[in-house]
């Protein structure tokens, strides 16, 4: 009787045993780059909200400004009243100039 | 030479094997064994070590270029701590520290505080600049701590306080929104999730919530459609005036009538949220949505256009004005008492006759009028705000007809500011009601603008009516601008066509009737008259000194005016505008 058995020219154990130790390093590396990808999104989070409040501090000042502006009587501050106002039609934007 | 490589692999994958077990130990040992110090070490770092950092989405304005404005947003700074065990000298920590406060810590307090030596952690000072935090730290002081800490900021103080609205505690202990759009957009703004999580752990305990959280496809920030630098100025006319007059109150409403998006509003008095501490708890409240009024004669607009829709009266119509008409034994007159004859509908609007308009509303009949009304104030507007208030509309319900009379000029009908102009605003877009609204979109923290749908209004008379009433309107801006101008010859008569209406309401006294010398003064216009773009409703409540509203609120329309025609870039007009009288008498 004819020995019907496939022979591999390596052991099928050997395959599986590095099989399973290929797929658990690329889990531990892939937990790593996750933990890195975790890290590096505290780390910009923490940096947004930081330049937002950096920016809230120049909205506040602007909004501060405008409201100055606003309150301002510069008639008591020397301007004049324009005596009038002349109104033209705005010129057409074009780029072929 | 196969034995040998066979030898070979195996000492590699060996290996392998040391090595991943060690990072796989390591990592254990610092995410699971040691997270917690690691975790309070960051908190040191970063924020408060009892509950970690503040965060919140943002309400922003919007400029007439589409920039985004932040209304409210989040300041970033430090605290300082204290750990009275291992503070080893109060009085040189508390000079190190007193100086570089933003606000005055006093000294009895903080010793009291070192004192308790049974505790470890007692926060002495809050929202210290991040300069000023920094100086601390370097000082290293033992037993001060100083950490990141964030809090809600609004970089416009005052500037639509009462919408915007704030965050505090409330009955939680949480900060959560407590009133105006802080409160109705509560939701959209909390942000559930926290950045010093355990990955490692939700990594295995975890995995479909950290790829797809439905919370960061809720969660975002709120865009309004308020313009800061318009709202900036109808705030700074409305304190002008309150101030001017001593009134009790005083507020305005600038809309678009075809969207119902608002562009600015706002109330005085009103209060810095930055500085809560010190605010009047009953200023907190919203009077555009949660207080209701009686208008006066800027209720004839619309009783003039449920007339002429409902085909009972025609511009032409004429009726015989007495000057003072009895109904169920009530006195119904004119505001001067005098009488005019034969007099058209013009003159309703333009003398603002109190007898034309109740002819109007018998002519209309009880019926019909109530379901005009109805359709004007019978619901709520919906506006994005909490706690709107419902029109009180009790004499709709009443079967005497001087109810109706006096319903007809703006008296025994109380209305929201914000209902008020939503109705006044159908005059200026072709008889639809648009719905008033604050929020114009929704950006998720994805980054994706969500814009929102408020729908396109609700019809309530026709666009000829609509049309008729303007007309009507436009005659009676030039008497109120001549007056106006009198007194301050500096203003402007607007180069555009506007369209306006005065109204002066007698205030009600507590136990019924009216006072005679006590006034609500209300101012409604829209322009261009010919292709509205702006509908504004000015209030003042109660002013002092002053009977008529042409002498208080004409003066503020006028500024708003021109403001938005320069500021918009809206073109002269001049063949429209109606000229201004020469002279006309109060």
């Amino acid at each position: 009787m004819r020995n019907s058995r496939l022979h591999l020219p390596f052991s099928l154990t050997s395959l599986a045993s590095g099989t399973v130790i290929v797929l658990f390093v690329t889990y531990i590396a892939l937990i790593a780059i996750i933990m890195s990808y975790a890290a590096l999104t505290i780390e910009f989070s923490q940096s947004v909200k930081t330049d937002q409040a950096s920016v809230a501090i120049l909205e506040g000042q602007y909004l501060a400004a405008l409201a100055q502006i606003t309150s301002t009587n510069y008639v008591a501050e020397g301007y004049v009243v324009p005596s009038g106002e002349l109104y033209v039609k705005a010129q057409s934007a074009t780029a072929l100039r | 030479m196969r034995a040998q490589f066979r030898s070979r692999i195996r000492y590699v994958l060996v290996g392998l094997i040391i090595i991943t077990l060690g990072i796989f130990l390591r990592l254990y040992v610092i995410q699971i064994i040691e997270g917690n110090d690691y975790m309070l070490k960051a908190d040191k770092q970063f924020s408060s070590g009892s509950t970690g950092l503040f965060d919140r989405g943002s309400i922003y304005f919007t400029s007439k270029d589409g920039t985004l404005i932040s209304a409210a947003t989040l300041a970033t700074g430090f605290l300082v701590a204290i750990n009275p065990q291992t503070l080893v000298d109060p009085e040189a920590a508390y000079a190190a520290i007193a100086p570089l406060a933003s606000t005055t810590i006093s000294k009895d307090d903080f010793m009291a505080d070192a004192a308790k030596k049974s505790q470890v952690y007692i926060e002495v000072a809050h929202h210290l600049s991040s300069d000023a935090g920094q100086t601390l730290n370097a000082e290293n002081i033992p037993g001060v701590q100083v950490l990141v800490e964030r809090w809600p900021v609004y970089p416009g103080g005052d500037l639509a306080a009462q919408t915007i609205g704030i965050v505090s505690y409330g009955s939680s202990d949480t900060l959560t929104g407590q009133t105006g759009l802080e409160a109705e957009y509560d939701d959209t703004l909390s942000r559930s999730g926290s950045l010093y999580s355990n990955f490692f752990a939700e990594i295995f305990s975890n995995v479909g919530n950290m790829l797809v959280s439905a919370d960061n496809a809720r969660e975002g920030d709120v865009v309004t459609t308020i313009e800061p630098e318009v709202e900036t100025r109808l705030l700074s006319d409305l304190a002008k005036v309150n101030t001017q007059y001593s009134s009790q109150g005083t507020g305005g409403i600038i809309m678009d009538p075809h969207t119902g998006a608002i562009i600015a509003l706002g109330s005085v008095p009103t209060f810095d949220p930055n500085d809560l501490q010190n605010v009047d708890p009953s200023l907190l409240r919203n009077p555009l949505v949660e207080n209701v009024y009686e208008f006066g004669s800027i209720m004839k607009s619309l009783t003039m256009a449920s007339g002429l829709d409902a085909g009972v009266i025609t511009p032409q119509t004429t009726y015989d004005d007495t000057g003072c008409i009895t109904v169920n034994k009530a006195q119904i007159c004119n505001f001067d008492l005098k009488a005019r004859g034969i007099t058209p509908m013009l003159q309703v609007i333009e003398q603002s006759l109190n007898v034309g308009a109740s002819w109007i509303a018998t002519q209309l009949g009880q019926e019909k009028f109530r379901n005009y009304f109805l359709s004007y104030f019978g619901t709520k507007t919906g506006i994005d705000l909490p706690a709107e208030q419902g029109a009180l509309l009790n004499n709709l319900r009443t079967t005497e007809q001087v109810n109706f009379d006096n319903m007809s000029f703006g008296q025994g009908i109380s209305v929201t500011p914000v209902a008020m102009i939503r109705a006044l605003a159908a005059i200026a877009n072709g008889g639809v009601m648009p719905p008033p609204h604050l929020a114009s979109a929704i950006q998720l923290d994805s980054g994706t603008l969500k814009p929102l749908d408020w729908g396109n209004g609700t019809q309530v008379f026709s666009a000829q009516a609509a049309q008729e009433v303007t007309t009507m309107l436009e005659t009676v801006y030039p008497n109120d601008a001549r007056l106006a101008i009198n007194a301050d010859p500096s203003l402007q008569y607007a180069n555009v066509p506007v369209a306006a209406k005065t109204g002066t309401a007698q205030v009600e006294k507590p136990g019924g009737g009216y006072y005679t010398d006590v006034y609500f003064h209300s101012f409604y216009g829209f322009f261009p008259a010919n292709n509205p773009q702006f509908v504004i409703l000015l209030y003042t409540n109660r002013p002092q000194g002053v009977q008529y509203a042409s002498g208080t609120l004409t003066a503020t329309f006028m500024d708003l005016t021109n403001f938005l025609a320069d500021y918009y870039n809206i073109p002269p007009d001049p063949q429209d505008v109606l000229p201004l009288p020469a002279h006309v008498t109060e």
